[in-house]
Order: C-alpha cells, then structure tokens, then sequence
C-alpha cells in the first residue's frame, strides 16, 4: 500500500496554475526526489500535501486516511513532518528547545498538570528532553553539548538546516518532506547529509519525499525520482531514465538548446 | 575638532530645547517645582530644566561607528560638543523666555493655559529676561560640557555615576514611603530626609549616591570574579541563594503594610490589582505574542460579575433597588464562577478573531474592549448593571469574619492572588504549554506545520489572560465596594499594556517592576497624577524605541543581548573539546518573507 | 550511533479523534453570519412596523440619512490617513486621531478669536479658508514630527512593536494637549452663513452637512488625481508596492513615507474643522473616537485603496446614523444611539471575520 497518495491534485493561485492533476505515489520505506526547474510547484506540493494549501482539485490519503480539510499541525500529528525551502526555526528558542517543540504533537501535558506539575507531567517533559536529544544527536555531535543551550539563531547555515531536520525528526513522523536540504551547502557537507538521508530511511525506517537541486544529490539518495514542470509530471522513474528523459533535459534547458545539441 | 561635530551638537541642543520648552508648556517643570527631592535648592521641576541640556550633551557626545569601528570621542571634544549643545539648549530657552516678554504671560495663556507667571519665574529664576538669558546660556554650556564629558568617559566610571544619582532620585522619590517605615521600626530619619521640604537632607543624598556607586562597584566586582561561564552559575550554590532571597522578599512584603501605614497600604493594594491585570495581559501578549487592545473587558467582566453575584445595589429614582438580577454568593463562592466566566468569554471573543493578523486582531479586541463598557453603561442593562451610575454596596469579601476593605488587610488579600497569578503563569512558561506559545510567537505557520495548534493556544492564552484580569476586575470592586462604567475605559488595557511593556514582555519581575513605577509612583507622589497618562505614553514610545526588550528582560531576549558573550565562550570551548575549527555563527535572525 | 538510541524517533503516527475533525471554525462562522442576519432582518422589521406614535417618520430617517453621509464623509477624510499610511508602512498608525485632533484644535482659537471680532460672519469664506489653513499646517506638522521621532526608528522592526509605539503616541498626543489647553470642552464657533439649511431636490439638508460633504468630496478627488498622476504620487504607489525595489529605483522611500504622513495630516486637518463646525466643540479627548470610527471605515472598503476608504467612510457613517434606531429601537431598547459604537466596532469584527480584504480590497497572501 502506498504510504502517500496524490490524485489529481490541483492548485491555483489567481491565474496561475502551480500544481494541475498531479498524481503522486509514495510507498512506504521508498526515498523520492522531486526536481524540477524553479517554479515547477515543487514546493506547492509540499504546502498541499501538509495542509499550508488546501488543493482545489483533488485528493491527498496519507497512510489509508484522507487528508481533506485537516490542519498542518493535525497533518503533522498523523506522520507527516516537513523542513522549509528557507530555514524557519524558531531563531530565539534554543536548539534544543526547538527540538523539543517537534515532540509537541506526540505529548498531551494540559493546562493543570502543568501548573500542578504533575509527576506525569514531570515524566513526560524528560521524555520530550531525552527524544529530542536523540533527534539532535543524529547529527553527530554538532548540535549536542554546550550547542543546545545556544539560541538557534547564533548557529551556522549547515547546522541551522540540520536542526530543521532534527526538528522534524522530533515529530515522530512517518513521512519525512525536505525541501531543498542541501541548499547553501558546501560539498563536504552536502555529501554527509547526503549519507544521511539514506541512514534516516534505514535506521529510523521513515519514508522521505525529497525537493533537491543537486542531481548528485538526487542521484546518490532516490529511490525513484519525480520531475514536475508547470505543475505537472513530466518524468518519473529511476534516476537514470529521468535524467536521460528529454522532456526533463527540455524542462531544465529550454526547447533551442535541446535542438542545438 | 570638526565642524561636524558641533553643528551635532547645536542640532541635538535645538531638540534639547524645544523639549525644555515643552515640558515647560504642558505644566510639568512648574508643578514639579513644588516636589523636592535635596535640600530646598534641587526640586524635581529644576532637574526637569537640567535634564534636556545634559541629555542633549550626552547625545551629542556619544560613541559613533566610523569604519566599521565603534569610537569613543575624547574628553576634549566630548566637551566641546556638549558645550556647543547645551548653550543652544539654553538659547532656545531664552528665546521662549523673549517670546513671553514680548506678548505677555496673559495673552499666552488664554491658548497655553500652563503657560503661568509662576512658570516663568521658576525658569527665568525670578530675574529680568537679559539674566535669566545669559544663566540659561552659560549655564546650559557648563551643563552641556559635564553632559559630553561624562560620555567619553570609560563605562567603569560611568556607570558608578549613574547607579549613584539614579539611587540619589529613587530615594528623593520615595519621601513618603522610607521615612515612614524608617519611623515604624523605630529608627530615626531626620539624617536621611529633611523635615521641612520632606526631600532628602544634602548629607543624605551624600550617603545615598555613595550607597548606589559603591554598592555597584562591588557588585560588579564579585560577578566578574565568579568562575566559569553563564551555564555554571545556575549551580547548586545560586539556588540556595535564590531561595534565600525569595524568603526575604516575602517577609518584606508581609511586614510591609504594617510597617507602611494604610495610605501607603492603599496604594499597594491599587499597584496590586493592576500587577494582576499586567500579569494577565503578559500571558496574553508577552507568552501567546497577541496583542489585546481590549483586555479591559475581563478587568469589567469580573469586576461586574463579582458585584452581581455577591450582592449589590443599583441607583433607582428613589434611593437604591436591587438589580434585576443578583444573587447572594460569598465572595469565595462567586470568584471561580466569575474567573470560569471570563475565561468563557476569553475563548468566545477569541474564536471568531484568531485568524487575524496581529495588527488587526489588536483592533478588534480594542472593539469588544469598548463594547464592553458600552454596553455596561448602556440604559438598556440599566436594571441590571446599573447603567452609567454603575452598582453600588458591593458585599465584602470576609474571611473567618475578617473584612477584607481596609487598605491593609486588602493588601494581603491582593498579594496573595498576586502571588497565585505569578506562580500559574511561571508554571506555564517552563512546560508544553509555554514552549507551544514561543514557538508560535516567534513564527506562527512554522509552529502549526510543527504540530502545535495555534487556534488551542490562541484560546487558552485568552483564556488564561481573561481569567488573571476578572481577578483583577474581583478584587477591583470589592476594593471600592462600587463598580462603575468609568473605571473600564480603554485606558485600563492601555495602562496594562505599559506596564507590561516597560518591564518587558514575557518577564513576571519585569511586570512586577513596571507596576510598581507606573502605579505606585503616581499614587505615592500626587504630583505625577496629573501626567501619568502623558508620561504613560512616553513611556511606551521610549521603551520601543530605546529598549524593546524592557527593562528586566525576559531570559530568552535576555539572551540575545549577551549572545557575543556567550558566542565566545562557545568559540573557546568548542575549539578545545573538539580540537577542530569551530564554526563561525550567524547572529541574527533569519530573514522572513 | 546505536540503533537503539534513535528507536524512540520512528514515527508511530496517531490518528485523529473524530471530533478533531469536525471543521468547528467554518460551523462558528455560518453561525455568526447567521445571527447577524436574523438580528438585522427582525430588528429592521420591527422597528419599521412599529406603531405610529412610537416609531419614527419618513423625515427622520431622511434627516439620519443626510447626518449619516456628512457624518461619513469627515470619517473618510481621516480613513485616508490611515489607509495612506498603512498602505505604505503596513502599520495602523493608531495616532493618526490624534493628529486630526491637533488640526482641529488649532484652527479653533482663530475661530474662537474671528467669531469674537464678527471677521468670521463678515467674511466667512476668507476666516474658513484661514482655519482650513492653520488646522492643514499643524496636523500635517504632527503628523511628520510623529512619523519622524516615533516611527523612523522603527522601520524594520516587527510588525507589533510600531503598532505600540502608535499606541503611546496617541496616549502621548492627547494628554500633551489637556497639558498645553486644558480640559475643559471648547465652543467652536459657527458662522452665520453656515446656520441654517438649504433645500436641495426638495430635501432640506443642514448647510453645514452640504459643505462638509462638498469639501471632502473635493479633496478625495484631489487627492486621487494627486496618487495618480502627479510624479509624487506614483513614487508613492511605487513605495506601496514595494519599499526596497522603489528605492533601487531611486525613489528617496523616507522622504516618501514623510510625504505620505504630511498628505495624510492635511486630510486630518481639513477633517477636524469640518467635524468641530459640525458638532461644534473641541476637546482635547475628541480624537478617539472619529479615529477608531475612521480605520473601521478603512478596513471596511479595503485598506490601502482610496475610493475604498471613502466608500467604506459613507457606509459607516450612514450606518451608525440609521443602524442604532433601524436595528435596536424594534427590540425596545432604550436611547439606541448611546450603542452606536457598538454598531462601528461589530461592523469592524464582522468584516474583519468575513472578508479581511475590505469591500475594494485584495487580501494579503502571506508566503512560506
């Protein structure tokens, strides 16, 4: 059974059509790229498929469950946990208390055992603390230690992206969005994550769904890939047939200079 | 010395006058004038006359970046900037002086009715205009060099100076208060408080100054000598300490009203309902980032609610009647049905409006703020609540057949709902709940694609807020026994808002603090009463201006004034630990679309 | 890292109950709209259907209808202000009462001084001109000064933190002015030529309502000509469009943004004489209220667009002229009118609900 299902799946804005009869599978413990050039709807997607937009056409199932007319927060609650394009974290909170607020949706201390401070509460709070140290020790050591007390807002670009995944990760998710992970990457770095992505699937058994640029990137991680073009599917397979597909080359290039070559 | 700098220094002289001459217009420096705070000779009115010279200075001597460098002025030209500064303050004054000359104090005043000829001989020193010209010149030159001087002076020293003077005005400002505790436990205070202009004696301000510089100089001493870096300090040792200081404070504040008498108890128990409405509106706007507009609503709600369950009369044409609906409750038995209630109303006025942006949302509770008065004012609840006349006879709040309305006992009965309201709200913070609210405040979609509910937070921050100030609003009209449509105008959500933010959003000491200034204050000096609302709103620009964060920041902004600090002990360490390079962070927030 | 660290980390994922599925805003928002609807329909039935004696005639609501339009026109005068400004700055510039208050003020004591001398019945177009003069200047002078020491600092500071700082200065501003005049309500004086009415298509209308209507029809056309084809007005619009692309274009943004505050006060100033000749007092406390009545009319035809503020200033002010007495005086309420804030600010929280773009407005389409 496929873990995400898209049918048909339509968004405007205005005029503009982002996303037009989009049809999307994803299968459970499968790793896919979506590429596409800027503009494609790649990240509509995203903001559809976790309720920031609800589609005008169209149906999203997660997990055999529909996602119509839900909330992102109740999206994120069902499995779905999401990084943003830009980094959004949450600047003035520190590291680990943004992790932290990814085990939100997994934990329901209330407002008077809270005040009370319940010996439930007290339990559950260092559960929260010891799940988000383990979603922050994935990275290795580069958001532990002395860094959890820090603000996120004094961390490096890398690891502000590392602890947006380390965030979603505290969610708990079943599936895994990241869009454009690598940006603003350097090589070392976009090769580590690269390795990394592949040990979430094998080692926390999540399914990732996955904006790239990179195509080494795409290519060392997919296991299947997606080209979007003006909102609709152009290629899907393998990362060696979409790469070769002309459709995608035209997407990519423009129509003359696939003729020139 | 350049050009540059003293045409600075006129420039900020101009504002610095024009500011001097303000403050002379609205009535401050006149009926300050009557408030001494050392000695006969230095009135809050003639440090109102000095302040602009000197700040003016200071301003214009201040530190500037220059090639990406931040440079202190030298001494010299410090001085000669403030100079060029305070003589133009004074100048602008003696033209105002001139002006008055020339049309007369009585055809001013028929526009200006402060302009009084008690103003103008205060600042022309009861002297023709050509001296009273030439003091303010070559007074505010002297004045404008001390004022430039100072700023190009090491922080080490600076900043004694000011705690010391700053310590030397605190006390001069507590002349009700001290010397009557001072008397209460039996000690003498003619040494520290002159008995005939009630300011402090000079050899008092001496001590005071030397008190404040030298307990400063010694406080910073041992901080900088504590080993370690901001995370050890939080250690085993400071608990102790803090739990010691925590038992000192409320023994403080148990003796106080005894000690304090009951005028002085009376305005504590005020600056205690509005800390309760502070301290409500900072779950509100300072935790949940929403700005109510119209917290006085629940302020109303409960004072009105209270009233009417307790027992209360209304005005009828013939005396007194009893409202056409009321019951007979104890007060005890009525409060959580009147908190239960605001929360209610907390979450129906919310629900409909959470979606809004902040902006418009503050606008809209502004509205129902209003529409609460309104309505209770109207004729049409006339029979119930009274209408403008409002409800009167509130039934007191006994406990084991001690009333709570005199001023004293009313005081512990505030407190201990204070304390009540500040251990929830401290409680809420450090949990779930308080983090969902951070993250939200901080960016509102991110938080929900997190999982976080913002429509629950939204409304349980409401709600929390709404049931804090119906306490407040209980306590209000069992205070005063009667409950009236006029003490629930959108001034109370403003004047809550100020404290709130004059202490600093999201800080229950900072609350505490702005409280205690904003209410307290006025009450303890009759002088302030008439400005407090002027006064109030530069309160608010200023703080947003100078210092967002307030001034007892909240820990989480606490932290990012020191974040050079502590990036470089991150630096140190990291480079230790790991034996590698430590990355070089990026201050500053992300930027948003 | 060990597998059994990260365990804790994989994905259970919980499903929803069925009552976190129930959609229980959109459910609250129909029954809102439906309340509303009932209220409006029963109360304007009832009150039309009221006997004779205790009802009102064809005249009152005519004479509310004309009152509700001059009413209506000062508020959309001043929701310029607030539609200009937040147009460009996205702030409510809460003080901008405030600054139609000071213009008001102002032009009262040459009024005070020309009614005492008789210059103000002599010549009364003249005195006019000179009080629309002196309240232009000092409001518009206020308004700069405002932006200049209050707001400048704050430009690229959150959204909230300017909104607070408008708050003090509108608390600041009025209480400088009980501290500079006093507290006591000031008598506006009324020229001769005003008193009275004129019949216009058989329809008598008070003559200070016709010129109050004519003036601000006349200085919304103005200022329409002034955004559109003056090169002033389109660096304003570039402005509003987009702050840092206008500057790259070399349009100077601070100068624009004080020039939007200065254009803003002048429509203030014009509107506080016209509302002190209308309800002929001057107070220092006056600004509040037309202020809150005039961003409710802004954000009822959609901030940032003229026409919408001046549509959006007719309808409210008519509204709270008819609204009162049509919907409340069928349900036996007594003295409606003391409620006609009410109607303003249940108007602002319906549209506000229900279309946050206004009558003309476009919503803002915020982007992750």
């Amino acid at each position: 059974m496929a873990l995400l299902e898209c049918r048909d799946v339509t968004k405007a804005f205005g005029g503009l059509a982002a996303l037009q009869g989009l049809d999307l599978d994803v299968q459970v413990g499968e790793i896919v790229s979506v590429i596409g050039p800027n503009g494609a709807g790649k990240t509509t997607l995203f903001n559809v498929i976790t309720g920031i937009y609800e589609p005008d056409d169209g149906r999203i199932r997660f997990d055999g469950q529909g996602l119509a007319g839900l909330k992102p927060n109740q999206i994120t609650k069902l499995g779905i946990a999401r990084t943003f394009q830009t980094v959004h974290l949450f600047a003035n909170m520190t590291v680990l208390e943004n992790a932290m607020v990814g085990q939100h949706c997994r934990t329901r201390a209330g407002l008077v055992s809270s005040v009370l401070r319940l010996p439930s509460q007290r339990a559950e709070e260092e559960r929260v603390r010891e799940r988000a140290r383990q979603a922050l020790a994935f990275f290795g050591p580069r958001l532990t230690g002395y860094r959890e007390d820090q603000p996120a807002s004094v961390l490096s670009y890398a690891n502000r992206r590392r602890l947006e995944i380390a965030r979603a990760l505290a969610t708990e998710p079943k599936l895994l969005l990241l869009d454009e992970p690598t940006a603003g990457m350097n090589p070392v770095e976009t090769q580590e994550l690269t390795r990394l992505i592949g040990r979430m699937r094998d080692e926390l058994g999540l399914t990732i769904l996955v904006i790239e640029h990179d195509m080494r990137v795409v290519k060392g991680v997919s296991d299947r890939v997606v080209a979007l073009d003006y909102g609709r599917k152009i290629a899907e397979g393998t990362y060696e047939q979409v790469a070769h597909d002309e459709r995608v080359i035209e997407a990519y290039l423009g129509r003359r200079a696939v003729e020139s070559a | 010395m350049s050009g540059a700098r003293l045409r600075e220094g006129a420039r900020a002289g101009l504002i610095g006058g024009a500011v001097f001459v303000f403050l002379g217009m609205v009535g401050m420096i006149a009926n300050f004038a009557g408030l001494s705070l050392v000695g006969s000779q230095v009135t809050l009115g003639l440090v109102l006359m000095l302040l602009p010279a000197l700040i003016a200075a200071a301003t214009a001597a201040r530190p500037r970046v220059e090639a990406g460098e931040v440079r202190r002025l030298p001494t010299p030209a410090a001085a000669a900037t403030g100079i060029a500064a305070g003589a133009v303050t004074g100048a602008v004054v003696a033209a105002a002086l001139l002006v008055v000359e020339v049309v007369t104090v009585e055809r001013i005043r028929s526009v200006f009715v402060s302009v009084s000829p008690t103003l103008v001989g205060i600042v022309a020193f009861h002297r023709t205009w050509a001296v009273a010209a030439a003091i303010h010149v070559a007074g505010g030159a002297v004045l404008g060099a001390a004022g430039g001087a100072y700023r190009s002076l090491a922080p080490d020293v600076r900043r004694p100076v000011a705690v010391g003077l700053g310590t030397v005005l605190v006390l001069g400002l507590l002349q009700r208060l001290v010397p009557t505790i001072l008397f209460e436990l039996g000690l003498r205070s003619d040494w520290l408080y002159s008995r005939t202009t009630l300011g402090l004696t000079w050899p008092g301000a001496g001590l005071a100054f030397a008190a404040g510089a030298g307990g400063w100089v010694i406080w910073r001493r041992r901080r900088r000598w504590q080993p370690g870096g901001p995370l050890e300090r939080l250690a085993e040792g400071e608990r102790a300490t803090r739990i010691a200081l925590g038992a000192v404070v409320l023994v403080g504040l148990l003796a106080l009203p005894l000690l304090a008498g009951s005028v002085i108890s009376e305005i504590l128990g005020l600056v205690a309902v509005f800390l309760l409405l502070g301290l409500g509106l900072n779950v509100v706007v300072g935790y949940a980032g929403l700005l109510d507009l119209g917290y006085v609503a629940f302020f109303a709600v409960g004072a009105y609610f209270t009233a009417l369950l307790t027992g209360a009369d209304i005005v009828a044409v013939l005396g007194t009647a009893e409202p056409a609906f009321s019951l007979h409750l104890s007060f005890y038995a009525a409060l959580p049905i009147v908190i239960l209630l605001a929360a209610g109303i907390g979450i129906l006025i919310g629900a409909p409006v959470l979606r809004l942006r902040g902006d418009y949302l503050a606008i809209v509770t502004l509205g129902f703020g209003e529409i609460a008065r309104i309505v209770f004012a109207s004729e049409w609840l006339q029979p119930v609540a009274g209408g403008a006349q409002g409800l009167r006879a509130v039934t007191p709040a006994p406990i084991l057949g001690i009333g709570f309305r005199q001023p004293q006992r009313f005081y512990y009965l505030a407190l201990a709902a204070c304390l009540l309201a500040i251990f929830v709200s401290r409680r809420l913070a450090d949990s779930r709940i308080g983090r969902a609210w951070t993250a939200m405040r901080e960016d509102e979609q991110v938080a929900e694609a997190m999982g976080i509910s913002t429509v629950k937070y939204k409304l349980l921050a409401f709600a929390i807020g709404g049931a804090v100030g119906s306490l407040g609003g209980a306590l209000f009209a069992v205070k005063l026994s009667t409950v009236q449509p006029d003490s629930f105008t959108i001034l109370v959500s403003i004047v809550a808002l100020a404290i709130v933010i004059l202490g600093g959003m999201g800080s229950i000491p900072g609350v505490v603090v702005g409280a205690l200034v904003l209410m307290g204050l006025p009450g303890l000096l009759a002088q302030f009463e008439e400005f407090r609302l002027l006064i109030y709103g530069a309160v608010l620009i200023a703080v947003m201006i100078l210092r967002p964060q307030g001034l007892i920041p909240n820990v989480r902004r606490m932290r990012e004034l020191k974040e050079e600090e502590r990036l470089q002990d991150a630096w140190l360490r990291a480079g230790e630990q790991a034996g590698e390079e430590p990355e070089v962070a990026v201050a500053g927030e992300e930027a948003r679309p | 890292m060990t597998r059994a660290a990260t365990e804790g980390l994989s994905g259970e994922g919980v499903g929803l109950r069925r009552v976190e599925r129930f959609p229980i805003r959109r459910v609250l928002l129909v029954l809102v709209s439906v309340i509303t609807a009932l209220f409006v329909v029963i109360g304007s039935w009832k009150t039309l259907t009221l006997p004779a004696g205790r009802g009102y005639s064809a005249g009152a609501w005519r004479d509310f209808l004309v009152l509700g339009v001059a009413q209506g026109a000062v508020f959309a005068l001043i929701a310029l202000g607030y539609s200009l400004v937040y147009g460009i700055l996205r702030m409510i510039n809460f003080a901008h009462g405030e600054v139609f208050m000071m213009g008001a003020y102002a032009s009262y004591f040459f009024a005070a001084a020309y009614g005492r001398s008789g210059f103000l019945d002599r010549s009364p177009a003249l005195a006019l001109l000179i009080l629309f003069a002196v309240a232009i200047v000092v409001s518009s002078s206020v308004a700069v000064l405002l932006e200049r020491v209050a707001y400048r600092p704050l430009r690229r500071a959150p959204r909230l933190v300017p909104l607070i700082t408008a708050i003090g200065a509108s608390l600041f501003l009025q209480h400088a002015a009980l501290g500079l005049f006093g507290a006591q309500t000031q008598g506006y004086p009324r020229p001769d030529a005003l008193k009275g009415s004129w019949s216009i298509l058989g329809v008598p209308v008070g003559r200070v309502s016709a010129l109050v209507v004519l003036v601000s029809a006349a200085m919304v056309l103005i200022l329409s000509y002034f955004v559109r084809s003056t090169k002033l007005g389109k660096s304003m619009r570039a402005a509003a469009e987009d702050q840092e692309i206008a500057s790259l274009m070399g349009i100077n943004v601070d100068r624009v943004i004080m020039l939007t505050f200065a254009v803003g006060g002048v429509l203030a100033g014009v509107a506080g004489v016209l509302f002190a000749l209308r309800f002929q007092f001057v107070h220092y406390s006056m600004g509040f209220a037309p202020g809150i009545a005039a961003f409710t009319a802004a954000v009822l035809g959609g901030i940032g667009s003229i026409a919408g503020a001046a549509l959006g200033g007719l309808a409210l002010g008519v509204l709270q002229s008819i609204g009162p007495a049509l919907f409340l005086s069928g349900f036996n309420v007594p003295s409606p009118f003391q409620l006609k804030d009410v109607v303003t600010f249940s108007v602002l929280v319906l549209v506000l609900i229900f279309r946050p773009g206004g009558i003309l407005g476009r919503e803002e389409v915020q982007k992750l």
